[in-house]
C-alpha cells in the first residue's frame, strides 16, 4: 500500500520528451505539469473535474489533469497546450481563436484548445451542434461560447478538403 | 496591419494583442508566479454558520514537519488592525482577517497555516482542534430584521446596517389618483459570476526595509493598498502590489482579508507565502451577489402611462462589513430603468445574515432592479391587454428628452431607447415570432417570447455613500494613466486599472496610436498593474464599468501631453511653428515640406540623451501622466439626489424559449440583443462582452443559485450543484447595435461590460412566463428550475 506522501517514479513522455520523474503518490497530474515541469499553460479552475480548464491529451485523448494522479501517467504520453503550440507562431486552431477573439480573460482557453484538438482528431468536420456538445465540459465565464463556437467552425472551414473528409 | 497609420484605429475590430499569448497558454496568472523559498498557505474554515469559538489548539499542527507558521484569529487581531470598510457601519465592528471569537458564516476562515506545499498545509489543518459553541443562525433576511432576531454583532443591537426611505416626487398622490396600482413581490437568489481563475495572492515581507509586497489578482488595487497598509500599520509607501493577468473578475476578485492573512504568515515565517483559493472556497466564501426581496408598487393610468414607482428592497448582505448598502445605492442608478417615471420612492434595507459576504458582482444590484421593473412592466402589459413592447414605448424617455434626469438624480446622457426596441423587434422578427408562437401553441408546444430593456450605468460616484453614512469620505470617479515615449522612440502605456479580460492592451494601443499617428503594433501596453511603476489613485481599479468613463480620458490626456511635447521639441529642432507641424508615420514633419521631418527616435534621443537640443526650459524626458476625473460626478444634493453612476448605455433583449412540459426544461431558441454603448472603440471586444454578460444573465435566470438550508449550510458548493451555463445552455446570441456617442466621455464611448447581465434575467423570465401564462403562472423568483416549472404545470 502506497501512502499519499510516498514517492513513486513515473516514466512518461510529456510533449514528446520522455523522462523519469519522482513524485509524491498524491501529486495530481495538473500539479505535476505546472509545479514540477513548469508547464503553466494548463490551468486549474475547479479541482473537481467539472470546468475543463486543466484538460490535456493523454495518449491523444482528452483528460482532466486535476482528476488524474501523476503516477497514473507511467508509460503514457501527455500533450499540453505547450505541446500543441508550434515553435514559431500559432497552430491554425489557435490562430482561428485569436482572429475570432474566442476568449476574454484567456483562463479557459488552453483547455478549450486541447478539447477541440481531440474533437477534430476524431471528427474532422463536426456540425455546430457537435462542437457545442464537445466543449460542453469546458466552462467559459467570459464569452458565452459564441466566439468559441465561431472559431472552431472557422478553423474547420479553413482546413483543406481532404483534412475534413 | 496594413492600415495607413493615423487614419483612425479607434472604432476598428482590431484582433487582440493579448489573445496571441493566451491561446498559447502564455498568459501569466497569479498561480503561475513563484518566489524563491515560497511557502503555501491553507485556511481552516468554520463548518458552522454561526458559532462562538471557545478555544483553538494549534500545537499539533505547528509541530508537523514542513509547517512554518500557524495563525489563529486571536493572533491575527494582535498583529494587525481591523479591515477598513469602504462603507462604514454606524457603530464600529472590528473585522479582522480571521474570525476571532465568533464565526458568522460557513466557510469563514478561523485559522491559517503556511507550509512547504499546499498538501502539507492541508494536512496541518486537520491537526488544528477548534472548540465551537454553535449558535442559532439567522439565514432569512426578513427573519434577521424581526424583533428578537439572533444578532451577528450584539454590539450593533441590530442586524440592519442601513434602513432608509428616499422619496423623490409626489409618490403617495400618484398612488392615490392612479387608475390602478400593480403590486408584486419579487425575490432574487444569491449567485455569482465565478471567474474561472479563483482568487489568490503571494505575500512577501522584507524585514530589512519593512516592505510588504503582494502579487495578486485583486481587481481594485488602489483601495486594497490603502486597506492593507492601514491593517499592517505601515505607510502606503511600504506596500507594493502588482497584478499579473487576471482570469476574470466581474467584481468578485477582492478580499483584502486573504492578502492580510498571507502577509502575516509571511512575516511570521520569514518566507514568501502563496495562497490560491480552491473552487469550494470560492463558491462558499468569496463573494455572492446579494439575494433579496423587492416589493414593487407601480401606479399607472389606464393607457399604460406609469405615474409612480415605489419599491421596498431588502438586500441580504450575508456577513458583508466592507460594502454594506452598495447593492441598494447602485439600484438608485437604474430604478427608473429607461422610463419617464415622475415620482419614485425607494425604501432600502441592508441586512446582515449568517451567509457568505455579499459584494460586487457584474451589475451589483442592477440585475435585480431591472428584473423587478421589467417583470412589473410585463405583468402590467398583461393586465391592460397591451403588447409588452407597446407599453414600453409609451413610457420611454425619448431621444429628444436627453439629457434626462431621473427623480433620484441619475442623468441619462444620450441614446434612443424607443429606436433601440424598434430595431430589436425588427431584427427579432417580432410579429413573425408571435405567429410562430400561436402555431406552436395549437400544436401543443409551449413557446414564449420575452422582452426586457434596460439602461446600463457606467462609472461610479463614491459620493453616493454619503446617503448611507452621512459624511463624505471618498467621492467621484477617476483613473490615472501614463504614456511614455522611450529613449528609442517606442511608446509604452500603463493604466491604474488592471484588466481581467477586457482587452486593454489592444484598445489602449488603438487610442494612443490615433493620438500619436502610429499603428497599435508600435505601442506596448503594460500587462496588469504594478504600484511602483503604474500611476494610480485610491480610486484605481477594474470595477463599476468605468473604463469608458474615466480610463479612456486618462489615456487620451496622457497621450495628448506627449504629443504636445513632441511637437514643441520638433518645432525647436526644425525651426518651425508648432501650428505648421503634423504627426504621421512615426515622425513630425512640416506641413507641405515633407523633407523637413524628424523621426520619433530622433526626437526621443533629443529628449533623453541630447538634452542640450531641447527648447529652452523644456524638461528632459518624454513621458506624461494624466488622471481623468469625470465631471458628471457631483455631491449628494439637498434633496438627497445623487448620480451614483455616471454614463448610460442601453439595450433591448428579445428571446424565444420553449418549455418542455414533460421535463420542465427551458430551451432558448433565439436570443437577440440590440445595444447602444456609444462609440465602440473596438467592436470585436464590445460584441464579446455583450455575449458574455448575456450568458451571465441566462445563468442567473435558469441555473445558478447559492442555496442555503435553514441552518445556514451552503448546499451548492461545487460546480456539480452550483450550475454554470455551458455551451449547450447558451444559444447563439445575436447582436446588433445603435451608436449614440456619449457627450460626456472623451471618445464618446459608454459602458459595456455589465450590459447583458442586467436585462438578461428579466428577458428569460418574461419569456418563460409568456410560455406558461395560460396556466396562470407568474414568475416571481429566480432561478426558474425544471422542478419549479414541473410544479407549475402540475
Amino acid at each position: 500500500m502506497t501512502t499519499p506522501s510516498e514517492r513513486v517514479t513515473v516514466r512518461c513522455t510529456v510533449n514528446g520528451r520522455p523522462g523519469a520523474h519522482v513524485v509524491e503518490a498524491r501529486r495530481s497530474l495538473a500539479d505535476f505539469l505546472r509545479e514540477d515541469l513548469g508547464l503553466t499553460g494548463t490551468h486549474v479552475g475547479c479541482e473537481h473535474g467539472v470546468c475543463g480548464a486543466c484538460t490535456v491529451l493523454v495518449d491523444g485523448r482528452s483528460a482532466r489533469s486535476c482528476l488524474l494522479f501523476a503516477a497514473q501517467l507511467d508509460g503514457r504520453a501527455v500533450t499540453t497546450i505547450e505541446g500543441l503550440t508550434p515553435a514559431e507562431g500559432l497552430s491554425p486552431l489557435q490562430e482561428s481563436f485569436r482572429v475570432c477573439h474566442a476568449m476574454q480573460c484567456g483562463f479557459c482557453t488552453p483547455g478549450m484548445i486541447v478539447t477541440v484538438t481531440a474533437l477534430l482528431a476524431e471528427e474532422p468536420a463536426p456540425s455546430t451542434e457537435t462542437i457545442r456538445e464537445a466543449i460542453s465540459g469546458n466552462l467559459c465565464m467570459c464569452t458565452g461560447y459564441v466566439n468559441i463556437v465561431r472559431a472552431v467552425e472557422q478553423a474547420v472551414a479553413a482546413r483543406p478538403a481532404e483534412a475534413r473528409a | 496591419m496594413s492600415h495607413e497609420p493615423g487614419a483612425g484605429w479607434v472604432g476598428r475590430p482590431v484582433p487582440l494583442k493579448e489573445d496571441a499569448r493566451l491561446v498559447a497558454g502564455r498568459g501569466r496568472f497569479v498561480d503561475d508566479l513563484a518566489r524563491p523559498r515560497m511557502l503555501h498557505a491553507a485556511m481552516l474554515r468554520s463548518p458552522h454558520a454561526h458559532a462562538r469559538i471557545v478555544a483553538i489548539d494549534t500545537r499539533e499542527a505547528a509541530a508537523l514537519p514542513g509547517v512554518f507558521a500557524v495563525l489563529t484569529g486571536a493572533e491575527a487581531a494582535a498583529r494587525s488592525g481591523p479591515i477598513r470598510p469602504l462603507i462604514p457601519t454606524t457603530a464600529a465592528v472590528p473585522d479582522y482577517c480571521l474570525a476571532v471569537d465568533r464565526a458568522r458564516y460557513v466557510g469563514e476562515p478561523v485559522a491559517a497555516v503556511a507550509a512547504v506545499d499546499r498538501a502539507t498545509a492541508e494536512d496541518a489543518l486537520e491537526l488544528i482542534r477548534v472548540e465551537y459553541e454553535a449558535l442559532p443562525a439567522v439565514v432569512d433576511p426578513e427573519a434577521a430584521i424581526a424583533p428578537g432576531a439572533t444578532l451577528l454583532y450584539p454590539q450593533l443591537g441590530t442586524n440592519v446596517l442601513w434602513h432608509d426611505t428616499l422619496t423623490y416626487g409626489p409618490v403617495d398622490e400618484a398612488l392615490a389618483r392612479a387608475d390602478g396600482v400593480l403590486r408584486e413581490r419579487f425575490t432574487i437568489q444569491r449567485y455569482a459570476s465565478t471567474p474561472l481563475e479563483t482568487f489568490g495572492a503571494i505575500a512577501e515581507y522584507d524585514a530589512g526595509t519593512d516592505v510588504f509586497e503582494f502579487w495578486t489578482n485583486d481587481q481594485r488595487p488602489g483601495l486594497t493598498i490603502s486597506v492593507l497598509a492601514a491593517s499592517l500599520g505601515v505607510p502606503q509607501a511600504r506596500v507594493r502590489l502588482s497584478c499579473p493577468d487576471i482570469g476574470g473578475g466581474f467584481g468578485n476578485k477582492r478580499r483584502p482579508a486573504y492578502l492580510l492573512t498571507c502577509a502575516l504568515l509571511a512575516r511570521q515565517s520569514g518566507r514568501p507565502v502563496k495562497w490560491i483559493e480552491d473552487r469550494i472556497e470560492n463558491l462558499t466564501a468569496l463573494m455572492h451577489a446579494c439575494n433579496g426581496i423587492m416589493d414593487v408598487e407601480l401606479a399607472y393610468r389606464a393607457d399604460g402611462t406609469v405615474l409612480a414607482l415605489s419599491v421596498r428592497d431588502i438586500a441580504d448582505e450575508g456577513k458583508n462589513l466592507i460594502t454594506p448598502a452598495q447593492h441598494n445605492l447602485i439600484k438608485l442608478g437604474n430604478i427608473a430603468n429607461g422610463y419617464r417615471i415622475p415620482a419614485v420612492r425607494y425604501e432600502a434595507w441592508s441586512v446582515l445574515t449568517n451567509k457568505c459576504p455579499s459584494g460586487a458582482n457584474r451589475g451589483i444590484g442592477k440585475p435585480f432592479m431591472c428584473f423587478a421593473i421589467e417583470r412589473a412592466m410585463a405583468l402590467l402589459a398583461r393586465r391592460l391587454g397591451l403588447d409588452p413592447a407597446e407599453l414600453r414605448q409609451r413610457n420611454y424617455v425619448t431621444a429628444a428628452q436627453m439629457p434626462y434626469t431621473t427623480p433620484p438624480g441619475a442623468q441619462y446622457d444620450s441614446g434612443d431607447y424607443p429606436a433601440t426596441l424598434r430595431l430589436a423587434l425588427e431584427r427579432f422578427g417580432y410579429a413573425a415570432r408571435r405567429n410562430e408562437q400561436a402555431a406552436a401553441r395549437n400544436a401543443g408546444r409551449l413557446l414564449g417570447i420575452g422582452i426586457a430593456t434596460s439602461v446600463e450605468p457606467a462609472g461610479t460616484n463614491l459620493a453616493s455613500y454619503e446617503i448611507v453614512t452621512g459624511r463624505r469620505a471618498a467621492s467621484g470617479s477617476a483613473e490615472a494613466a501614463m504614456v511614455r515615449m522611450e529613449p528609442d522612440g517606442h511608446v509604452s502605456v500603463s493604466l491604474g486599472d488592471p484588466p481581467s479580460g477586457q482587452g486593454y492592451e489592444t484598445v489602449l494601443a488603438q487610442i494612443v496610436a490615433d493620438e500619436l499617428g502610429l499603428t497599435p503594433d508600435a505601442i506596448t501596453v503594460a500587462r496588469g498593474f504594478d504600484s511602483t511603476t503604474t500611476p494610480w489613485l485610491y480610486l484605481s481599479g477594474n470595477y463599476s464599468n468605468k473604463f469608458s468613463v474615466t480610463d479612456v480620458g486618462a489615456v487620451v490626456g496622457a497621450a495628448a501631453r506627449v504629443r504636445a511635447k513632441l511637437l514643441r521639441i520638433a518645432a525647436h529642432r526644425l525651426e518651425a511653428a508648432v501650428a505648421d507641424l503634423e504627426l504621421a508615420g512615426g515622425a513630425v514633419a512640416v506641413r507641405g515640406a515633407p523633407d523637413r521631418r524628424l523621426g520619433f527616435a530622433e526626437l526621443a534621443r533629443t529628449a533623453y540623451a541630447d538634452v542640450l537640443g531641447l527648447p529652452p526650459g523644456e524638461e528632459p524626458g518624454l513621458e506624461a501622466r494624466h488622471a481623468h476625473q469625470n465631471s458628471l460626478a457631483q455631491p449628494v444634493d439637498g434633496d438627497r439626489r445623487v448620480r451614483s453612476q455616471l454614463v448610460f448605455s442601453n439595450a433591448a433583449h428579445c428571446c424565444l424559449v420553449e418549455v418542455d412540459p414533460r421535463t420542465g426544461l427551458v430551451k432558448i431558441l433565439k436570443y437577440l440583443v440590440v445595444h447602444d454603448c456609444g462609440r465602440e472603440l473596438n467592436p470585436l471586444i464590445v460584441e464579446g462582452m455583450v455575449h458574455g454578460a448575456t450568458a451571465h444573465g441566462i445563468g442567473a435566470a435558469l441555473l445558478e443559485e447559492f442555496r442555503y438550508d435553514a441552518q445556514g449550510q451552503l448546499l451548492t458548493s461545487t460546480f456539480m450543484d452550483y450550475l454554470k451555463p455551458t455551451s449547450v445552455d447558451v444559444p447563439l446570441i445575436e447582436v446588433d447595435r445603435l451608436e449614440h456617442p456619449s457627450p460626456v466621455t472623451p471618445l464618446g464611448a459608454k459602458g459595456v461590460g455589465e450590459g447583458g447581465a442586467i436585462p438578461g434575467p428579466a428577458a428569460v423570465a418574461n419569456a418563460v412566463e409568456d410560455a406558461l401564462a395560460h396556466l396562470g403562472v407568474v414568475v416571481r423568483s429566480l432561478p426558474i428550475t425544471p422542478e419549479q416549472i414541473w410544479r407549475w404545470i402540475r
